[in-house]
């Protein structure tokens, strides 16, 4: 018997490609754009994502033939609120500048449309298992165009990645300048644009 | 479908028990968020008086507090600039408006510097920092700013190193020993000009941030003058 059924393998490979959460079901953008300043933030970001949506949906699937249908998207969201809580209160203890930067994008999780969406969508008619990896497959799908809007943004706006510098000294006293548009909003609009409008081709959708 | 008691059952429960989560993750983590803010504020102290850790890269906690420990003294002043009793840790900026925090930078009972507390208005947010001056009191020895919303790579260049050392050296106080603060000009400092000596560098594009911090450096030095008035007149 294999490992993981067929089932579970689309739940987990799914949203990391064919139905990305950001490139196509095009959800949870505002901390796309917030959060993508800094390739370390986008990482962190990721990793709190990838934490709230694994637990979020386990959670409600093990809940999910009890919980009553009249109030079940209170219910999701306490379950989601309380997570996201708890998740800031460590990051405020543990990585206290982290925390500092990403300010409110992290108790933002709880708006954030792919954690929701995915307890509705999936969770509720799925087992735990399957649950927690469709979490886990949307989590990276959603870090991966994070990861990638950011390394474009910090390289293109601040000449490094990941902190470090990459464009060289020489070069900016030779007269090149760092693209002040892309620490701001704007700059993130384009570069997530751009990584749509290539992952849509690759992925052979047209138009809807 | 389900009974309402079932629900109201249900939702109870799971209310109860979410609520018991947080408060233990809550009070559980309370202590170390208390001190990576304390470290925090006591790096950016240290940060205004141009102390860096020893080993060029990042403070340790123990350094900062050590650091710290052996050369800062916070006291609080009331509005005539006498020592009181208070603790700085215990006044709340928004709420005792007549006493003011000060911290003392002493080695030996020498006094090398003074650090006070910032903050007002830019153009989107309000900002916050440390302002630290020389024993005479009245040439600025650092800034810093450790909380702000302003645009990054506008507004945002406050934090920059080259906008705050422009600072260091600048008089507030002109000949006649009045507080005339210390002013952010457009473009860059007419050396020539007879205000030079409390003139800095401003930031293209962020007019208002740059007035902005004007106003509030002014107002905020304004609170602390009847102490630096009664320094003086014990070293002079």
């Amino acid at each position: 018997m294999a490992l993981l059924s067929k089932k579970s393998k689309e739940a987990f490979k799914d949203p990391l490609m064919a139905s990305n959460p950001i490139s196509l079901q095009v959800l949870g953008i505002c901390s796309a754009l917030a959060v993508t300043v800094q390739v370390q933030t986008a990482v962190v970001m990721t990793l709190a994502v990838i934490a709230v949506l694994a637990a979020s949906n386990t959670t409600i699937s093990l809940l999910r033939n009890k919980i009553p249908g009249k109030v079940r998207i209170i219910i999701q969201l306490s379950v989601i609120a309380t997570l996201v809580i708890v998740i800031d209160q460590i990051l405020k203890a543990y990585m206290y500048d982290m925390s500092r930067q990403l300010s409110v994008f992290i108790a933002l999780i709880i708006t954030n449309c792919i954690v929701m969406g995915r307890a509705e969508a999936f969770a509720m008619q799925n087992n735990p298992k399957d649950s927690f990896l469709d979490g886990v497959g949307n989590g990276l799908g959603y870090g991966g165009i994070l990861i990638s809007v950011a390394v474009f943004r910090e390289f293109l706006g601040n000449g490094s990645v990941y902190g470090v510098q990459i464009v060289p000294e020489t070069l900016y006293s030779y007269g090149y300048e760092n693209m002040g548009l892309m620490v701001l909003a704007p700059g993130a609009f384009v570069i997530l644009g751009l990584i749509v409008w290539l992952h849509r081709i690759f992925a052979g959708i047209e138009a809807e | 479908m389900r009974s309402n008691s079932y629900t109201l059952i249900f939702t109870s429960l799971i209310t109860i028990f979410f609520g018991f989560l947080l408060s233990v993750a809550a009070t559980s983590l309370k202590p170390r968020q208390d001190i990576n803010i304390e470290i925090d504020m006591k790096k950016n102290i240290l940060g205004a008086l141009g102390i860096e850790p020893k080993n060029s890269g990042k403070w340790s906690i123990d350094e900062v507090q050590k650091v710290y420990r052996e050369n800062i003294v916070g006291i609080v002043l009331d509005k005539d600039g006498y020592e009181t009793d208070k603790d700085p840790k215990n006044i709340d900026a928004d709420k005792d408006m007549n006493f003011f925090p000060i911290y003392i930078h002493k080695t030996n009972d020498n006094i090398n510097g003074y650090v006070i507390p910032i903050s007002g208005k830019g153009l989107w947010s309000t900002l916050y920092g440390y302002f630290a001056i020389e024993p005479d009191c009245e040439t600025a020895k650092g800034i810093t700013f450790y909380k702000h919303g302003e645009t990054p790579g506008l507004g945002g260049e406050v934090e920059k190193k080259w906008f705050q050392d422009n600072f260091k050296g600048k008089k507030f106080i002109d000949g006649n020993n009045t507080l005339v603060g210390i002013q952010v000009v457009k473009g860059s400092v007419d050396k020539s000009s007879k205000e030079a000596y409390r003139q800095v560098d401003g930031i293209s594009g962020a007019t208002i941030t740059s007035k902005g911090l004007e106003v509030f450096l002014k107002e905020d030095l304004a609170k602390y003058q009847a102490y630096f008035n009664l320094n003086k007149e014990v070293i002079g």
